[in-house]
C-alpha cells in the first residue's frame, strides 16, 4: 500500500475517533451528575468564596462528629446499626407463641430454609438494603460484624444473555467492623453450610423480586441430602429449637399475580407455601420439638395452616429487616426485647379472598386498539371493592355476619369457609395484631377529652383518649395503644367500615409492675364519611359528613379485638364473636347536630370548601351503571366480579385517555405578570421565610419566564440554576425511604465541614440500610418513625442531598402489589402518621422528604399509565387520607408555623382516565387548597413528557428528568425529549407567551420549588458568593485527552497525506 | 455505465456499501421513531439530514476519484466528511435513546415496547457505525483501478 493511502486511511480513522470522542464527551457532560453518582466522581462543585453564614443552619449531632468538626463515619455507622436494630425489634410481630419464646441463653439451634442464609433484607430498586450486612446466624451466635464477607446483593440483567444475575451492592468492604452483643446461641453450621452451598446454584438475591410466574426457590430435601447426606446427625446437638425462615420478596415494577406461580411447586398462589417449604417445616419438626417460623416478607404470606398446626410453636413476622435488622430479630428470639409490633396488613387465610383481588393485574380495554391513540393509556383496573380494602372488608363483613345483616354470611367471596362466609376461617391474623412476652392491663384514665372548636368555617374536633397501660407480666416490654372507631351505619346508607384505626401511641419500655398513661388524640374528621352525592347548595356536590348517632371507640390488640370490644359494648352476645371481647375497653358517645354538626368537616383545615374533585375517577361517571361497587348493604349481590372486558363508548372518557386535557391559549394579556424585573433580592436571603412572605413575589419577579420554566421542566436530580436570583445548578434529589442512595465518599457537598473524605476507610458505606416500610409501620411507634426520619436527615447532611424521593406512601390495596415493601400499610391512618413523623424528623436536619407516589399506585402491573377507577369516597378515605395526614401534619402546627411535608412525587398511574400528573383536582384543589401543601411536587421519572402544558398547569411543580444535567449548555427547553406533545404543540421558551394561566402556574411552580429548597439544608451552602465550578474528573480528563490526541493525529495524518500527495505529484 | 463499473476498485465498493448503510441507518431511525408516539425521535429531522449528508458524501467519494484519481483531496474530504456526519447521526440517535436504554437495563426492564424500540434503534446505530468502519477501510484502499 502506498504511503498516500496509508495516511489517508489513518486520517479517516482519526476523524472517526475524534468524532466519537466529541460525542462521548457531550454525552458524559449531559449526564454528568448521574455519572458522578455511579462512579463516585465529582465533576462540579458548589463553591462559596465567602464562608460567612454558611453551614450554620443545619448541622449533624455532635456525637457524630470528630473533635475537629469532621464527620465520624464509625459513629455514624454504629448509630445506623443501633437504629436499624431497634426498628427490627420493634417492628417484628409475634403472631403465635406456645411458650417456646424467648429461647434461653446458650440454646443450640438449627436454621432451616434457604432464606435463613440468604434473607430478604430490603426491597428492590428504591429500598434496597445495601452494603455489609449481619446475617441471622451471625446475629444469633457472633459478637462482631463481618462486613468484609457479607455484602448484600442485587439483581441485574445481563443484556447479552438476558439472564438475571446477582451483583453486589457495593464493591467490597475494607472499613471498620463493629462489635455487637448477639443472642448467645450456637447455630448448626452444617445446615448453614448446606444452604450456602445450595445458593451457589440457586443464586438467590436479597433483592430478587416477584414475577408473573413466581418460584420462591426453596431447595428440596433431596437437594439438601445431595450436599450432605449426613445432615440429620447434627439435629440432636442443635435441637433446642428449629427456626424456619420463609421468604417472599417485594420489588418495583413487578407484581405477584393470581395463580402466578411456577407449575409443580405444590402451591396454587405465589404467597402460599410450596411443597418444599412445607417439607422444610416437617424437617424442622424432626429436628426439634420447638419449631419457630419466621416470615421474611413485606406481604401477607398464607400461613393459616401454620397457625392451626400444634407442632408449630411460634410464628414471627419479621418483614424485610434491613442490613443490620437481624440483630433486632435475634433480640426478640433471645428475649432481650419483648415483641411489641402489630401487623400492618391483615393476613387472610387466602389472599384471593380480598375483594380487591378480583380486579388486579393486566386488563386492557376491549376496543383499545381502535380508539386509544396515546401510549400507556390502554390499561385499567376497576377497584370495585369500594372502601372495603384490607381489614376494612374482613372486619366489616364479620360485624354484619354477626348481626345477620347485608347477606354477610353468603358464599360470595368465600375461600376458606366451609359453610357460608366465616371470619375465623377466612382470616389468619388480623390487622394490628401482635403478641408480647409479657402481659398488660389497659384501662381508660378518665373519660376522653373532646375538644371542638370553630374558626370561621373551619371546625376542629378531637378526642384524646388517655390509656393507662400497666405491665402485669414478668419481663419488661412496650405496648402500642391503638384507638379504633365506629361511626353509626344505616343499612343501605353511606358505606362505612365497621372499624377504622384513628390513631395510636406507644409506651416506653415498662418494667414489670410499671404503668404509663399514653394519650392518643384522635382527629374526628377521620371517622367522618365522604358523601359524594351531598348537595352543597352551590352547584357542587360532595363533602364529609358526620352522621348524628352513637359513635364507638375502643382500644384493642388490633382491629378485630377492638371491634369485638365495641360489639361487647353494644350488647352483642360475646358467644357469637370470634375471639375475646371486653366492653370496658370501648367507649361510646352520642354525636348530635348540636354537638358536632353533620357538615362540620365541609371545610378543610385551610378553610377551603370541600366538594367533589375526582368525579372522573368513577367509571360510572362516564358509562353509568356498568360497575357495581361493593356495598355492605348486600355483600352477596355486590361482591365484585372481574371487570376484564370493559369497552370504551364515552367520547369524553376516550378523549381523556388520549391526553386531551388542556388547550393552550395564545392571545391572553399577560402584561400584569412581572418577569425579569430589576432587583437585588437573591435566593440565599430567602432561607426560612414563610411561603406567603411578600419577598417571594419580589424574587419571582426578578426571574425570567424561561428561568421559571427551566425550574419547572427539570426537577431532578439536578435542578437548574437561575442567574437572576443567584441560584446555581445543583444535584439535589435521590432515593429512597430507607436511606440516601449516595455513598458517604460521594457526597454532593464536599465543602461541608463534616464532609467524610474520599479516603476514609468507611467511605464506601451506603446509607440505604434500614428495613422496609411495613416494618416501621408495624412498630406502631411514632417516635421510632420520627427518629428514622431524623437519622436519614443526618445522612442527607453527610451526602449533600436536600430532597429525598421517599418514603413510599401508597396504601396496600392487596398483598400482591410487588411494591408493598416500599409502602407502609393497608391502613391510611397508620401510613399517614408514620410518614408524617418521618418527614418532620427529616426536616429537623433540612431534608425534604417527598413521599411517593401521589397517588393510586395500587399495582405495578402496567404502572406506566394504568387507569384505576374508583369512587371518590374510596379515593379520599383510603389512598388520599394517608397523604392528607402527612401533608397537614396538624400535630406539629403551631401559631406561627404550618408544618407538613414539603415535597412529593406524583404517580405514574392515572386517577380514572386522567393522569395524576395533570389532575388539577388532585394536584391543586385537594393537595394545595384543601390540605395547604406547599413545596416540591415532581412527576415520576420521564412521565408524561407529552403533556407538558397540562402537567405544568395542574399544580405539579416540575418533571423528573433523571440523569439530565448540564443545564444552560446543551439542555434547552426545546429538548427533543419534550418534542412529542399529545396536542401537537411545540415546547419552547415562548410556548406560554399568550397563556396567562400557564404563566401563573409556572410562576407558582417556581415559587413552590424554591420555597422547598429554601427550607432545606441546601441553604447551608448559599450566600452571595455561591457559584459552581467544574472539576476535573478522570472521565473528563479522559475525553478531553482523547479529543486532543485524536484531533492532533487527524491533523497530522491529513498533513502527511497532503504532503505525500504533493510529493507523488512532483515525482 | 459499464465502463464506470469496470473502473471501480475496492475502495469504491466500500464507499458504496457505506452509502447503502447510511440509508439503512436512516430507515431504521425512521422506523424506531414511528413505532410509538412515546418513543418518537424528537431530532429525527437532524438525524435524517446528517444521514443524507453522509450518503451524498459517500457517493461523492465514489465519483470524485473517477475524475481526479485515487486518493484525491476532494474525495478524501468527502470520506472524512461522511465519517464525521455518520458519527454525528449515530450520536444524535444515541443521545435520544440513552434514557430509554438506561431505563431498560435498570428500573424499566419490563417495558416490552421499549425493548422493541431499542432493538430497531440498535440497527440504526449499528448501520451508521459499520458505515464509518467501512469508510475507514475504504480510505486505505484504491477507489478506481489504475492502468
Amino acid at each position: 500500500m502506498k504511503k498516500t493511502g496509508i495516511f489517508r486511511g489513518l486520517a479517516a480513522l482519526m476523524t472517526f475517533l475524534l468524532s466519537i470522542s466529541v460525542i462521548v464527551g457531550n454525552t458524559l457532560e449531559s449526564f454528568s451528575s448521574t455519572i458522578d453518582t455511579a462512579l463516585g466522581t465529582q465533576s462540579e462543585m458548589m463553591v462559596t468564596d465567602d464562608q460567612d453564614a454558611v453551614y450554620d443552619k443545619f448541622t449533624p449531632p455532635a456525637e457524630l462528629l470528630n473533635e475537629d468538626g469532621t464527620g465520624n463515619s464509625h459513629a455514624l455507622i454504629q448509630a445506623a446499626i443501633d437504629l436499624n436494630r431497634q426498628q427490627a425489634a420493634e417492628g417484628t410481630v409475634l403472631l403465635k407463641n406456645n411458650g417456646v419464646l424467648p429461647l434461653s441463653s446458650g440454646s443450640a439451634v438449627t436454621l432451616f430454609g434457604i432464606r435463613s442464609q440468604v434473607p430478604i433484607l430490603g426491597s428492590s430498586f428504591g429500598v434496597k438494603a445495601c452494603g455489609g450486612f449481619i446475617n441471622l446466624d451471625e446475629a444469633l451466635q457472633n459478637n462482631k460484624t463481618d462486613f468484609a464477607h457479607h455484602i448484600t446483593t442485587s439483581l441485574s440483567q445481563n443484556w447479552a444473555t438476558g439472564q438475571v444475575e446477582r451483583g453486589y451492592t457495593t464493591d467490597g468492604w475494607s472499613g471498620d467492623e463493629f462489635d455487637f452483643d448477639g443472642a448467645g446461641f450456637k447455630v448448626n453450621s452444617t445446615m448453614t453450610g448446606i444452604y450456602t452451598k445450595l445458593n451457589e446454584t440457586y443464586l438467590h438475591t436479597e433483592n430478587a423480586g416477584p414475577s408473573e410466574e413466581y418460584d420462591p426457590g426453596e431447595p428440596s430435601i433431596a437437594e439438601i441430602e445431595a450436599v450432605n447426606a449426613d445432615y440429620k446427625s447434627t439435629f440432636a446437638q442443635y435441637g433446642d429449637a428449629a427456626i424456619v425462615v420463609i421468604g417472599r420478596p417485594s420489588a418495583e415494577s413487578e407484581d405477584y399475580l393470581p395463580g402466578g406461580i411456577v407449575a409443580g411447586l405444590g402451591a396454587e398462589e405465589p404467597l402460599a407455601l410450596t411443597t418444599n417449604e412445607k417439607d422444610i417445616i416437617a424437617l424442622a419438626k424432626e429436628c426439634s420439638d420447638k419449631v419457630i417460623v419466621l416470615i421474611n416478607s413485606a406481604s401477607a404470606v398464607e400461613i393459616g395452616d401454620l397457625k392451626d398446626d400444634a407442632d408449630i410453636d411460634a410464628i414471627l413476622w419479621i418483614g424485610a429487616p434491613g442490613s443490620y435488622g437481624m440483630l433486632g430479630v435475634a433480640d426478640i428470639l433471645s428475649g432481650k426485647v419483648s415483641p411489641s409490633g402489630g401487623l400492618a396488613d391483615i393476613f387472610p387465610t387466602y389472599n384471593l379472598s380480598a375483594p380487591a383481588m378480583q380486579n388486579m393485574g393486566n386488563f386492557s380495554y376491549k376496543n383499545a386498539e381502535s380508539v386509544i391513540t396515546r401510549e400507556n393509556s390502554s390499561n385499567y383496573i376497576i377497584e370495585a371493592e369500594g372502601i372495603y380494602v384490607g381489614y376494612r372488608y374482613y372486619e366489616t363483613r364479620y360485624y354484619d355476619a354477626v348481626l345477620g345483616q347485608g347477606n354477610a354470611t353468603s358464599n360470595a367471596g368465600t375461600y376458606a369457609s366451609a359453610n357460608g362466609w366465616d371470619y375465623d376461617a377466612e382470616v389468619a391474623y388480623g390487622f394490628g395484631y401482635g403478641l408480647s412476652y409479657t402481659t398488660f392491663d389497659m384501662e381508660y384514665e378518665g373519660d376522653p377529652v373532646f375538644e371542638i372548636s370553630k374558626d370561621g368555617d373551619v371546625t376542629t374536633a378531637t378526642a384524646t383518649f388517655n390509656v393507662k397501660v400497666t405491665n402485669t407480666g414478668d419481663v419488661a416490654g412496650k405496648k402500642s395503644v391503638q384507638i379504633y372507631g365506629q361511626a353509626p351505619y344505616t343499612e343501605g346508607g353511606l358505606e362505612k367500615s365497621a372499624i377504622v384505626l384513628l390513631n395510636y401511641g406507644k409506651t416506653g419500655t415498662l418494667q414489670p409492675g410499671e404503668s404509663e398513661v399514653v394519650p392518643v388524640t384522635v382527629d374526628l374528621q377521620y371517622i367522618a364519611t365522604y358523601d359524594s352525592s351531598f348537595d352543597n347548595g352551590d352547584g357542587t356536590f360532595g363533602t364529609y359528613v358526620i352522621d348524628p348517632g352513637t359513635y364507638y371507640f375502643a382500644f384493642g390488640n388490633g382491629a378485630h379485638d377492638a371491634l369485638n370490644n365495641i360489639m361487647a359494648a353494644q350488647g352483642i352476645d360475646t358467644a357469637s364473636l370470634v375471639g375475646e371481647a371486653n366492653a370496658d375497653y370501648a367507649y361510646q358517645t352520642e354525636i348530635t347536630e348540636d354537638t358536632l354538626a353533620r357538615t362540620s368537616f365541609a371545610y378543610s383545615k385551610t378553610g377551603e370548601k370541600i366538594s367533589n374533585q375526582l368525579d372522573y375517577a368513577d367509571w360510572n361517571y362516564f358509562q353509568d351503571g356498568e360497575v357495581t361497587y361493593l356495598s355492605r348493604a348486600d355483600w352477596e349481590g355486590t361482591y365484585p366480579k372481574t371487570y376484564s372486558d370493559m369497552e370504551l363508548t364515552s367520547q369524553e372518557l376516550i378523549d381523556y385517555l388520549n391526553g386531551k386535557y388542556y388547550t393552550l391559549k395564545t392571545d391572553d394579556d399577560t402584561s400584569d405578570i412581572k418577569w425579569g424585573q430589576d432587583g437585588d433580592l437573591m435566593f440565599y436571603e430567602m432561607a426560612g421565610l414563610d411561603f406567603d412572605d411578600e419577598k417571594w413575589d419580589e424574587l419571582l419577579s426578578e426571574m425570567t419566564l424561561e428561568e421559571a420554566q427551566y425550574l419547572a421542566t427539570f426537577g431532578g436530580p439536578s435542578i437548574p440554576g437561575a442567574d437572576s436570583i443567584g441560584t446555581v445548578e445543583t444535584y439535589m434529589t435521590e432515593n429512597a425511604g430507607n436511606g440516601i442512595a449516595v455513598n458517604l465518599n460521594a457526597s454532593k457537598d464536599t465543602e461541608a465541614p463534616w464532609n467524610i473524605s474520599s479516603d476514609d476507610p468507611n467511605g464506601n458505606w451506603h446509607p440505604e440500610v434500614f428495613g422496609s416500610s411495613p416494618l416501621t409501620a408495624a412498630s406502631f411507634n411514632p417516635q421510632l418513625a420520627y427518629e428514622l426520619g431524623e437519622f436519614i436527615g443526618i445522612e442527607s447532611l453527610f451526602t449533600g442531598i436536600p430532597i429525598l424521593w421517599g418514603p413510599g406512601l401508597n396504601t396496600h390495596r392487596h398483598a400482591y402489589n410487588g411494591r408493598n415493601g416500599e409502602y407502609y400499610s393497608e391502613d391510611p391512618i397508620l401510613s399517614g402518621y408514620t410518614a408524617m413523623e418521618f418527614a418532620i424528623g427529616a426536616l429537623n436536619y433540612g431534608l425534604i422528604a417527598a413521599p411517593k407516589h401521589y397517588a393510586f399506585n395500587d399495582q405495578e402491573t402496567n404502572r406506566a399509565g394504568v387507569a384505576p377507577f374508583m369512587t371518590e369516597q374510596r379515593a379520599r378515605e383510603v389512598e388520599l387520607r394517608a397523604y392528607q395526614i402527612a401533608f397537614e401534619a396538624t400535630k406539629y402546627d403551631t401559631e406561627d408555623y404550618d408544618a407538613g411535608m414539603r415535597g412529593l412525587m406524583i404517580s405514574f398511574s392515572k386517577i380514572g382516565p386522567v393522569e395524576c400528573t395533570v389532575s388539577t383536582g388532585l394536584m391543586t384543589e385537594i393537595l394545595k387548597k384543601e390540605w395547604g401543601f406547599t413545596g416540591y411536587a415532581v412527576t415520576d421519572i420521564y412521565d408524561d413528557f407529552d403533556l407538558y402544558t397540562a402537567v405544568l398547569t395542574s399544580g405539579a411543580t416540575c418533571y423528573d428528568t433523571r440523569g439530565m444535567s448540564g443545564f444552560y449548555t446543551d439542555t434547552t427547553l426545546d429538548s427533543p425529549r419534550f418534542a412529542n406533545q399529545a396536542d401537537g404543540s411545540t415546547i419552547s421558551a415562548s410556548v406560554f407567551a399568550g397563556d396567562k394561566n400557564a404563566q401563573l402556574a409556572v410562576r407558582e411552580a417556581a415559587h413552590n420549588v424554591l420555597y422547598a429548597i429554601a427550607s432545606s439544608n441546601l441553604m447551608n451552602r448559599y450566600n452571595a458568593t455561591t457559584h459552581v465550578v467544574k472539576l476535573n474528573t478522570w472521565w473528563r480528563t479522559a475525553y478531553y485527552t482523547a479529543i486532543g490526541v485524536t484531533a492532533a493525529f487527524t491533523v497530522l495524518f491529513a498533513l502527511l497525506y497532503v504532503l505525500s500527495k504533493r510529493k507523488k505529484k512532483e515525482a | 455505465m459499464a465502463d464506470f463499473m469496470k473502473k471501480q476498485s475496492i475502495g469504491s465498493y466500500f464507499n458504496c456499501i457505506a452509502a447503502v448503510l447510511g440509508i439503512v441507518g436512516i430507515v431504521a431511525a425512521v422506523i424506531c421513531s414511528n413505532m410509538t408516539v412515546t418513543y418518537a425521535l424528537g431530532n429525527m429531522g437532524t438525524i435524517a439530514l446528517l444521514g443524507a449528508c453522509g450518503i451524498i458524501l459517500a457517493v461523492a467519494a465514489i465519483c470524485l476519484p473517477n475524475k481526479f484519481g485515487n486518493h484525491d483531496i476532494l474525495g478524501t474530504l468527502a470520506v472524512l466528511g461522511a465519517i464525521a456526519v455518520y458519527t454525528a447521526a449515530f450520536g444524535q440517535v444515541l443521545s435520544e435513546r440513552i434514557l430509554l436504554i438506561a431505563g431498560l437495563f435498570s428500573y424499566d426492564s419490563v417495558n416490552t415496547v421499549g425493548w422493541q424500540v431499542f432493538y430497531v434503534t440498535v440497527v440504526s446505530i449499528a448501520a451508521f457505525l459499520v458505515a464509518d468502519i467501512i469508510l475507514i477501510i475504504g480510505a486505505f484502499s484504491r477507489s478506481v483501478k489504475e492502468n
